[in-house]
């Protein structure tokens, strides 16, 4: 599960970039990511915020996010 | 629109940090501190070391401020939270951030195959092209950079570089000064802001009105915020209307307007002014409603000055609806414009403080209310349909043309609408020499209209699909449906203050 921080302080520093990310993968590989937007992962000042599977991960890139998920995804 | 990229971020952690400090009360003996906590020392590194970053900073804590570039920090600070601004133009260049970027305009690339036609070398009328080390040359001290070699290599390995904010401004507003740092011409410049959105470097500023709002939201004093229709989905995608609305109540201002009722209002004094002009012979009517729309026409166009429509925006419609109601009303129109500083600066008795849908985030990450957590209040827009539209390419034309058929049904109309300051030129132009014929224009500045301004923090497509959606909740279809609108009082007020 891959929630995106959709708060206003995540939004203002690209938050929406990462949904572009997820939904530019390909149909069979977007189908094992449940992606939800969440309010906020109470990081604000270290945004845009990412929580997978439980974990959070701050201040994250189109192509951290990207990368992450190759790993991840690879690994199940 | 491109991604939000690290430039971006800089420049918007600047106006949050900023605002934070504000909120805090501890703006004037902090406001250092920002050079410590948006760059810091083992962070990313964009420039060559962090005194060029720090000091890159300073001009734009100084923009943030809207104070002059080069004021010592604790000063400008001072003289924000004091209310003060200095009358900077709507549109600066950053010396400290402009990279200076080359101008040698062509390039011969790799894929110079150095070929016995060498078609550049018999182009060029200034013989400035040689071989050297088996490659075509261009002396610079001979090239004029007329594009001939460009045109002519078969292989297509003259390449053209130009400047990104040349290359932006669609007037020509902007150029390389003698040190090569960009240098904009005030005569040509609209303030469309397009070239700050494409500066690779962040170079280009607007100066902002955050601390100064909020000191006047802190003095309890009676604020008034007027929303341009694009402001759905601009604090989070999945942030309601009715929380926004909220939001905006909870930093301190008394009541949220929106600026698509004042479009209703112009959309019916623009459909009869357009009525009246058909009748007295005019050729065309131009809507006015885009301000750098308007500033191009009488920059660059301004022959054609008398066929731009005397009807004011609908930001300062909106803006004399809240002055009649309450005289002692300070008014903040939010959007996502940089032109409307400009326009805004012309009306100074009706609009005090413009701000960029970028810089309302801002202001709301300071002040720690995160919009898509709040309880969203009761709202219903007060707009028509087609008043929020507005804020699409084509809405402003839809609206008119829609009105005039319910006013004159076997009347026909030409209509035509142009987005981009080069294709409204372009029409505009035609339109004079009698190539097209078309009676009524609507001229964007912004590709795509107003959702796609250069203040707005989400992306044009998602924003013009929200924007629908909004539009369709509105109760009243037109604006000659909408009762809010149709009220006589504010027939008054629908002309420009200038005629």
């Amino acid at each position: 599960m891959i929630e995106i921080c959709v708060g206003t302080s995540c939004h203002l520093l690209g938050s929406q970039d990462l949904f572009h990310v997820v939904e530019a993968l390909p149909i069979h590989r977007q189908a094992k990511i449940d992606l939800r937007g969440v309010a906020c992962l109470q990081c604000c000042r270290k945004g845009p915020s990412v929580r997978i599977d439980g974990l959070v991960l701050t201040e994250m890139t189109p192509d951290r996010l990207l990368g992450v998920i190759n790993d991840n995804l690879v690994l199940r | 629109m491109a991604q939000v990229s690290e430039v971006t971020k800089i420049r918007r952690k600047v106006l949050a940090e900023v605002s934070r400090l504000a909120f805090a009360g501890k703006l004037a003996e902090n406001v250092n501190d920002i050079l410590n906590t948006v760059v810091t020392e083992d962070g990313p590194r964009y420039r060559c070391c962090i005194h060029k970053e720090r000091a890159v900073l300073k001009d734009r804590i100084n923009m943030a401020l809207n104070q002059a570039i080069g004021t010592k920090l604790t000063e400008a600070a001072q003289s924000a939270l004091e209310g003060k601004q200095v009358e900077l133009p709507v549109i600066n260049v950053l010396p400290e951030a402009c990279d200076r970027c080359p101008i040698d305009k062509f390039l011969v690339t790799d894929a110079c195959r150095n070929c016995l036609a060498h078609h550049c070398i018999a182009s060029c009328p200034k013989k400035a092209i040689m071989v050297v080390q088996n490659r075509a040359y261009i002396d610079k001290t001979k090239c004029v950079e007329c594009g001939i070699c460009k045109r002519s290599c078969s292989y297509g390995a003259i390449i053209e570089i130009s400047r990104p904010c040349e290359r932006a401004c669609e007037l020509k507003a902007i150029t390389a000064g003698g040190d090569r740092r960009a240098v904009i011409d005030y005569d040509k410049c609209v303030a469309c802001g397009a070239c700050q959105v494409a500066c690779p470097f962040g170079a280009i500023s607007d100066p902002s009105q955050v601390v100064q709002l909020i000191q006047a939201l802190k003095g309890r004093q009676q604020i008034y915020a007027i929303l341009a229709p694009s402001f759905v989905g601009q604090f989070g995608v999945q942030a309601k209307p009715g929380q926004i609305v909220a939001a905006l109540r909870q930093l301190g201002f008394r009541e949220v307007f929106e600026a698509a009722l004042g479009a209703d209002v112009v959309v019916l004094a623009e459909t009869e002014e357009f009525i009246h002009a058909m009748k007295t012979g005019h050729p065309y009517l131009t809507s006015s409603c885009c301000p750098a729309f308007v500033a191009m026409v009488e920059k660059h166009l301004p022959q054609q000055r008398g066929y731009v429509s005397t009807t004011i925006s609908p930001m300062i419609a909106a803006a004399r609806m809240i002055k009649e109601k309450d005289p002692r009303a300070l008014v903040a129109f939010i959007g996502p414009c940089i032109a409307k500083k400009t326009e805004g600066r012309q009306y100074p008795a009706l609009i005090e403080f413009v701000l960029t849908f970028e810089e309302m985030a801002a202001i709301l990450v300071g002040a720690e209310i995160n919009v898509t957590k709040l309880s969203a209040e009761l709202f219903c827009p007060k707009g028509s349909r087609e008043g929020i539209i507005f804020a699409k390419a084509g809405g402003v034309a839809q609206a008119v043309g829609d009105t005039h058929a319910q006013l004159l049904p076997d009347r026909l109309l030409k209509i035509e609408h142009c987005d981009g300051l080069a294709n409204c030129k372009d029409l505009l132009i035609k339109l004079q020499q009698g190539i097209i014929g078309t009676n009524f224009v609507e001229g964007m500045a912004c590709p795509g209209g107003c959702v796609g301004g250069p203040g707005v923090v989400t992306d044009q497509r998602v924003t013009a699909r929200l924007v629908e959606q909004f539009a369709a909740t509105a109760e009243a279809n037109t604006a000659r449906d909408n009762k809010a609108a149709l009220q006589p009082e504010w027939k008054k007020f629908r002309t420009s203050v200038a005629s």
